[in-house]
């Protein structure tokens, strides 16, 4: 490592920064020095550091640019550790902190020495635009090869390889108003607001707010910018109803004043968030901000002049020039050529002067420049030539002369001799581009004014604009738009406007500006140097030309043709001027050409502050049971269900070796079968309806008859959309004549209670019933085997007696000395009793069952023993074997629809339709694989004729397939057309690796298919 | 009559009890309250919660009759007693929850079916479902802004207001029954993610948790 302790370009006085303070940086591997103030980029700049990277796809060098979100070329890749890597970082909007390691995104072996550059240099004008898609699309197949080179040798950065250790957070906010920038108007608009006593959020995306007013020559109230900024800014943080926030991004301008931030906590401070009081500290924070109003002071971009060579480094927009020397002190640089179209360019000029350094000339576009600015320059001796640009910057590594002449903009041709003029830097203004970003967000296309020679935003409900955005760039003007924005603001919030004294602001007298943008060149554009007009995405003038000549006459088309204002640039800098191209190329004017849509985000956003703390265990919520401890205790691994978490199986340790899910799950059945088992079954959702109508809803939305269950009963029922589809089933219960409890699936439950509620509000609001969840009121578990009477006997006063309590009956009482419902329903076919009892006391209840049931051999088991026992009774899984296309008679349960029932009921109609009644439909059957050790993948395509040509026609599924124990045999529940009518064919089942399974059609109820075994 | 079947869940012996928070201080630790603590959790478990749904007139008066306090004049409305031990909290047009001292819930709804009679009416018990949350201190307030979409400024979210919101990826009815305390309620198998989630988002404010 190199170290460079200098900084030849620092000036001795002046800035925003601390001298008396050293930080260390490190930028491609040389170690420098900058101060507590600097940006990345003005650090750098003090060095000397001309070349910050190569471009994108030429691989040329470049410099900085800008001092702000439009730099498109100090685009750099921080962190000094692998889990703190930053890619995509503007060096000009990075705070400079001790210890800082960046390096350049684009550069192999390096920027200094780019061999990439040779190739860009020597195949520079091989490289039309559609280079890529032309070059490297075919064939198809080798696109991955080329790919692997192209990514190497562009690219914007590398995300890190080891997990981020950094939390994030969000925030939701409200206000009254939100004020997007702190620069003269946002400031004056959010005091006025904030003195009116509405609710106000300012946020600034720079390390301070103050915006322009930090780097301006101008005075407000005989006294620097600066302390009017520290005065407006005292007296907002005292107020109790305003928000501020620096180092935070409006990104995004979203429906209804829907705004997101991004605010940077930590990152001016060092990579990874350093922990404070021992605590760990928020990186970045996303505020997601619902404003009333939002006043849109984002300011303005100035635009640079297109011209040769535009791109060598040292050749920066004017504007930038200024903030380097006024806010940071530094000059990059020592002799200065400005190409200017306005007055405001000529700042620049001034700014560069006072600070000590020469001022070559100004070649100023206009043929009479007479504003005060220029009267300045004049006064100060100054070369002005009038009527001139820079037509092209000379240099390789650096500016080392500008070529000016006269120039003619309308005829857009050179129109006198070439003048060198020995410089290292040339600045250049081509007026001011409003940031319109965050109102095209919305929707709303800008507007061309002819005036300001600029897009300004066009109307959206609930923003108003001000100061630069709002195509107002005058001190005084932009600090009465301000207070008038502020005010209407407020007041379209109900407060009404404050006093806001306007300051004291000389008027500056203004001439006229012209409008240049593409530089015209002796040469004809395709064949002159290349002019640079978007530098982060490479896109030349002549790019833009050509995209037209070949046709493409919508700027949405030749912005994705050439790449003009893609990815995280988002057409800063050159998105005018290449609209103002394509309108020269095309003879139309640019209003006429339009603009391309800016998107969200106006900068990049980490990962992390999109994530906020919804990550890890906080990814996505986990319910848990009133049981969920002692399953956890116990060994289980858990199921998703929806968020549920459930036991999947209860692996035990045998002989030091845990078992196998096969192995859990065969030990499990056969305990069902054969002792007794236990299901927590407290997901299933639960509905308590009460009502007079009660009964008669049920009738309605469900397909089987409900009027004759009596209190003390409960039925299986079947709900259908109103296509005749079956989406959900379950049992409900009758607790007394009008009050009744529903069980859905787990996954099922919250789309069944909006089911209900929609059809009761929305078609049968006259039915007097009501609906409310008590899915966590209870807590559900499920004993069932053959032992399960004796088990139940023993801690519960419930007459359990075949004959009077049956199937099919609940019965209340108390289990384990605690009150329960307990419900003969049976999933597994065995004798079943559910229990259930109010979810806080349900964990001893559930523990108490263990204490009794060891002598029984009572077994806990998870859903996966549950899916196989249920499966092995041809009991359906709404979702599982059910799609959406499946009706009650595909499912064979024809039982379980009421044709005749009085009146009409969901699904009714769908159900009587031809194609409903087809006998060719998909039908639920059981499958017998031939090999009875085979189990049949879920979703495996069935077929009639294995030996038909590819396509064969597919003519079913599996839905539901497992290993049964008690069967000793592989089993399947599947649907296959006309399967009711093919009891005892065998069917094949072509598999990926070659293999066909023959398998039986067979009933889908394997075990007990009288029932005996739950009736006893 | 209502002609429904009401059910005491409540066991008349001794019986040892679960909060639904109980795995989850276990597990994920309950922190003391430190020199910069700026706010605090506590659970309120156990409580009688009751989902009435009806009428509002007739509710009202069977409330006033049997509780003793009437139903919110509007919606987003709380209201509770003197102690703050019993309230009632508008949640839709035609429902709110009734929260009462543990134990007293069955009775209160059994003298509710009578005194409303022949009404329209279904009164739920969810006391075994829900649980609430407090927090309490000068950054409750930013932490709740970290996980609820609703505005909970004072201007906004007066005391006496009350709202079922978003909080995360689950939902929470959240109410301000006085300036400094705020309450959530939370549906039981969402509490241990609730919880979780207010232990990581009050940890910049050294959230402690009082039992």
């Amino acid at each position: 490592m190199t170290s460079n302790a200098q900084q030849p370009n620092r000036l001795s006085q002046g800035g925003r920064i601390d001298r008396s303070r050293k930080l260390s940086f490190t930028f491609n591997g040389t170690r420098y020095q900058g101060h507590p103030g600097d940006t990345l980029a003005s650090a750098l700049l003090a060095n000397g550091v001309d070349i910050v990277n190569r471009s994108f796809k030429y691989s040329r060098p470049r410099g900085i640019v800008a001092a702000g979100a439009a730099e498109p070329n100090g685009i750099v890749q921080l962190g000094s550790t692998e889990a703190g890597q930053v890619p995509n970082v503007r060096a000009t909007q990075q705070a400079l902190y001790e210890g800082l390691t960046a390096r350049s995104t684009n550069g192999w072996p390096n920027v200094q020495r780019d061999l990439m550059g040779l190739i860009g240099k020597l195949g520079g004008q091989f490289m039309p635009p559609g280079f890529y898609y032309k070059t490297f699309m075919a064939p198809a197949s080798m696109w991955l090869t080329y790919e692997k080179y192209i990514r190497k040798a562009a690219g914007l950065g590398r995300s890190p390889n080891e997990n981020d250790p950094d939390i994030y957070d969000h925030r939701h906010q409200h206000c009254d108003v939100l004020v997007v920038g702190a620069g003269p108007a946002g400031l004056s608009a959010a005091l006025a607001a904030g003195r009116a006593g509405a609710r106000v959020m300012l946020v600034d995306e720079q390390e301070e707010m103050g915006g322009s007013l930090l780097s301006s020559r101008e005075n407000i109230d005989d006294a620097p910018a600066t302390s009017w900024v520290e005065k407006t800014l005292e007296e907002l943080s005292e107020l109790e109803h305003v928000t501020l926030l620096p180092r935070t991004t409006a990104n995004g301008y979203h429906d209804h004043n829907f705004v997101t931030l991004h605010e940077r906590c930590t990152e001016h401070l060092s990579d990874l968030a350093p922990s404070a009081n021992g605590r760990r500290q928020v990186r970045a924070r996303l505020h997601r901000v619902r404003a009333g109003q939002v006043v849109l002071a984002s300011g303005a971009h100035e635009r640079p002049l297109v011209y040769g060579g535009n791109d060598v480094p040292g050749n920066m927009v004017a504007s930038a020039i200024s903030t380097y020397v006024r806010r940071y002190g530094v000059a990059p640089g020592k002799r200065l050529v400005l190409s200017t179209s306005n007055d405001h360019g000529y700042r620049a000029a001034l700014d560069w002067l006072e600070a000590g350094r020469e001022v070559a000339a100004i070649a100023d576009a206009r043929q009479n420049p007479d504003g005060e600015l220029v009267e300045q320059a004049r006064s100060k001796g100054i070369r002005i030539i009038a009527g001139s640009a820079v037509i092209e910057a000379r240099g390789e590594k650096r500016v080392s002369a500008a070529k000016v002449a006269k120039i003619d903009i309308a005829g857009f041709k050179v129109a006198g001799p070439v003048e060198e003029l020995a410089c290292d830097t040339i600045a250049s203004s081509g007026g001011f581009s409003p940031v319109v970003h965050l109102a095209s967000h919305t929707g709303s296309r800008p507007t061309w004014n002819d005036d300001i020679l600029g897009f300004v935003p066009s109307p959206v409900k609930g923003m108003t604009p001000a100061g630069g955005a709002h195509g107002v760039y005058a001190l005084d003007k932009v600090l009465e738009d301000g207070v008038a924005a502020g005010s209407a603001a407020g007041e379209a919030c109900g407060f009404s406007a404050a006093s806001v004294s306007q300051p004291n602001v000389k008027n500056l007298r203004e001439g006229a500006a012209v409008a240049l943008y593409q530089v015209p060149h002796l040469k004809a554009t395709l064949r002159g140097p290349k002019q640079f007009v978007d530098m982060q995405n490479d896109v030349s003038s002549a790019a833009i030309e050509v995209a037209t000549r070949e046709g493409f006459e919508s700027i949405e088309h030749v912005k994705r043709y050439t790449a003009l204002g893609f990815g995280t640039d988002q057409g800063k800098l050159g998105n005018i001027n290449g609209m103002a191209i394509a309108a020269r190329c095309l003879g139309r004017t640019i209003p006429e050409v339009g603009t391309t849509v800016f998107r969200p985000n106006y900068t990049p956003v980490s990962f992390g502050a999109i994530v906020g703390r919804h990550c890890g265990e906080l990814f996505d919520p986990e319910r848990y049971t009133a049981m969920h401890q002692w399953h956890v205790e116990n060994g289980a691994e858990f199921e998703d269900v929806g968020q549920w978490k459930r036991p999947w199986y209860f692996p035990r340790k045998v002989n030091g070796k845990t078992e196998t899910m096969h192995e859990a799950v065969s030990r499990e059945c056969s305990a069902v079968r054969e002792k007794v088992g236990i299901l927590d079954a407290s997901t299933l959702g639960k509905i308590d309806i009460q009502g007079p109508d009660a009964r008669e809803f049920l009738g309605r939305v469900y397909t089987n008859k409900w009027a004759k269950l009596a209190p003390g009963r409960v039925r299986y029922g079947l709900m259908c959309k109103d296509d005749g589809m079956v989406f959900d089933d379950g049992t409900t219960s009758c607790l007394a004549e009008n009050h009744f409890l529903m069980t859905t699936s787990t996954g099922g439950a919250a789309t069944v209670m909006e089911w209900l509620e929609i059809w009761h509000q929305t078609e049968w609001p006259e039915l007097d019933v009501y609906f409310n969840s008590v899915t966590d009121h209870w807590a559900t578990m499920t004993v069932t085997g053959p032992e399960a009477r004796k088990l139940m006997s023993e801690l519960t006063d419930i007459d359990l007696d075949k004959d009077s309590f049956k199937f099919m009956d609940w019965r209340e009482g108390n289990v384990a000395g605690v009150p329960a419902r307990v419900f003969r329903i049976s999933f597994t076919g065995e004798l079943a009793y559910e229990i259930n009892v109010q979810a806080n006391y349900a964990m001893h209840v559930w523990k108490k069952l263990f204490a009794h049931g060891d002598k029984y051999g009572l077994t806990p088991y998870g859903t996966e023993t549950m899916h196989v026992l249920r499966a092995e009774k041809g009991f359906i899984i709404a979702g599982q074997d059910t799609d959406g296309s499946v009706t009650p008679e595909d499912l064979g349960m024809h039982w379980a629809i009421g044709y005749d029932k009085p009146n009409s009921w969901i699904g009714k109609r769908a159900l009587t339709r031809p194609d409903t009644k087809r006998t060719d439909r998909k039908q639920m059957v059981g499958l017998k694989p031939k090999d009875p050790s085979v189990v049949l993948e879920e979703g495996a395509q069935i077929v009639f004729d294995p030996k038909h040509a590819i396509p064969m026609p597919m003519k079913g599924h599996v839905t539901s397939s497992y290993y049964s124990p008690t069967l000793q045999s592989g089993f399947a529940l599947a649907v296959v057309k006309g399967g009711h009518q093919m009891m005892g064919d065998t069917v094949y089942l072509p598999m990926a690796d070659g293999q066909v399974h023959e398998a039986e059609i067979v009933s889908p109820i394997f075990l007990d298919p009288k029932g005996e075994r739950q009736n006893v | 009559m209502s002609n429904a079947q009401q059910f005491d869940t409540r066991p008349q012996g001794e019986i040892p009890v679960e909060s639904p928070l109980a795995y989850s201080m276990q597990r994920s630790g309950a922190p003391k309250a430190k020199a910069g603590t700026k706010v605090t959790m506590r659970e309120r478990p156990f409580l009688g919660q009751l989902t009435l749904r009806g009428g509002a007139i007739v509710l009202d008066e069977a409330l006033r009759e049997v509780v003793g306090l009437g139903l919110p004049g509007e919606p987003l409305g709380l209201v509770q007693d003197q102690a703050g031990e019993r309230s009632i909290q508008w949640i839709s047009p035609d429902e709110w929850l009734l929260i009462v001292p543990g134990g007293e819930e069955f009775d209160i709804e059994r003298r509710l079916r009578e005194a409303l009679g022949d009404a329209h009416f279904a009164i739920s018990n969810v006391g075994g479902g829900q649980t609430v949350l407090e927090l309490e201190g000068e950054a409750a307030s930013e932490v709740l802004k970290k996980s609820v979409a609703y505005d909970v400024h004072p201007r906004h979210f007066s005391v006496g207001k009350g709202v079922t919101t978003v909080f995360a990826k689950a939902t929470v009815i959240l109410r301000r029954p006085s300036e400094e305390r705020w309450e959530l309620v939370v549906r039981r198998s969402f509490a241990d993610y609730t919880y979780r989630w207010l232990l990581d988002a009050g940890e910049e404010f050294d959230i402690a948790v009082e039992n």
